[in-house]
């Protein structure tokens, strides 16, 4: 069940990324709303070094990262594939999707690391 | 007589033989009430042009043989009367995302190839019992409805000229071979999906599918492929994780006798027209 498989995560990366992304902007763009401080101090790198410390944020940033990575990448594999391809062709598109997406995933993650792991400001 | 309308018709032409590319021909020819472009196109071919070809046969909409691009859309020409197209000047080419053989004859064998791909046929564990049956499959009136409309499909790929996946990626199966693939899946009597995954859990199966219905809109038998596209997504999916058809979905045999004890029993409705 390969396609099937890839296709049902395509889709359930869906409400992952509308619950993950909806807490980044409460957090971020909407601190004001939810949190009773300007976006401004919201945004500061400061701010961001804290937060990137609570080990929650760090794993629903991981997260949100898998899943934004895998439903862009995977969607933009399906528009590359419908072209007329070879099947050499097809085969060099998917892993060279696989390694931008796991090339990606390493920047990410060490990103979100280095601010997990930052000693403040 | 019956009024007749003077009406235009633009025909592509292309003999593979003589011409390097399609050409437009213009025909005008006075059209009468209820008259098809089939009928239209045979007094062209009489009268007109004598070498024009194309293919047809049952003249009433059941084989499905003349599907062509009427007036920049798929219709079966026999099933199209040409003052309902309101226009006085119809155009007819062969059927696009095909190749075309000659003038309004396009080659259909991907739509043949991908058909035969899904294995479109029952297939049962029981294989004893297909190749000698001892009875009967028994399937509820509930069980047939759930496929039923997907029987109408005559097969004529109207539905696969207007889809435009089909147009950017020739290897998608498209909703003619998907609807079926769906057909036989869904059929109780059928424990065959293992067996057509080869085709269905591939990256040219119905995931390409881009919902735009428009094989929907073409299909000449009132068939809805695109609904049948989506329904085979959540069977795959469903089967994917556990929750595909089980041995006591599928349909038990009856023996014989029994069918036969149960036709007997049958009583039917009583008359509502006296002697």
């Amino acid at each position: 069940m390969r396609e099937t498989r890839l296709w049902t995560w395509h889709l359930l990366a869906i409400p992952v990324i509308f619950v993950l992304l909806g807490l980044h902007f409460a957090v971020q763009h909407y601190a004001p709303v939810f949190y009773g401080v300007s976006v401004e101090e919201a945004r500061s790198f400061e701010a961001m070094i804290e937060r990137g410390k609570d080990m929650t944020q760090f794993v629903l940033y991981i997260l949100l990262l898998i899943a934004g990575l895998y439903h862009g990448l995977y969607g933009t594999r399906g528009i590359i594939r419908e072209l007329p391809l070879s099947p050499t062709l097809a085969k060099i598109v998917d892993w060279g999707i696989l390694l931008v997406g796991i090339a990606i995933f390493a920047l990410g993650t060490y990103v979100t690391w280095w601010t997990f792991s930052h000693p403040g400001a | 007589m019956a009024d007749t309308k003077l009406i235009t018709f633009k025909v592509r032409r292309y003999d593979p033989d003589k011409d390097t590319a399609p050409h437009w021909e213009e025909h005008k020819l006075n059209v009468h009430d209820g008259m098809t472009v089939l009928e239209a196109l045979h007094e062209i071919k009489a009268e007109q042009a004598p070498t024009l070809a194309w293919r047809s046969s049952c003249r009433m909409g059941v084989c499905g043989s003349c599907g062509m691009f009427i007036n920049e859309l798929p219709m079966l020409a026999c099933q199209t009367q040409v003052l309902h197209l309101n226009t006085d000047v119809v155009t007819v080419a062969p059927l696009p995302n095909y190749d075309n053989v000659k003038d309004l004859v396009p080659n259909l064998e991907p739509l043949i190839e991908k058909h035969a791909a899904i294995k479109p046929f029952i297939i049962h564990t029981n294989s004893k019992e297909i190749d000698e049956p001892t009875g009967e499959f028994i399937q509820s009136v509930e069980q047939r409805d759930e496929y039923s409309q997907f029987t109408f499909c005559i097969k004529c790929g109207l539905c696969l000229a207007a889809c435009p996946t089909v147009a950017t990626d020739p290897l998608f199966l498209g909703p003619q071979a998907l609807a079926q693939a769906y057909r036989y899946t869904v059929d109780s009597r059928d424990c065959g999906l293992q067996e057509r995954l080869v085709a269905l859990d591939a990256f040219h199966g119905p995931y390409q599918c881009h919902m735009a219905g428009a094989c929907s809109q073409a299909c000449p038998k009132g068939v809805d492929p695109a609904f049948g596209i989506q329904m085979l997504k959540r069977t795959l999916v469903l089967d994917s994780i556990g929750f595909g058809k089980k041995e006591s979905q599928v349909s038990k045999v009856m023996p014989l006798a029994d069918v036969v004890k149960q036709i007997e029993e049958f009583a039917p409705p009583p008359r509502t027209v006296t002697k």
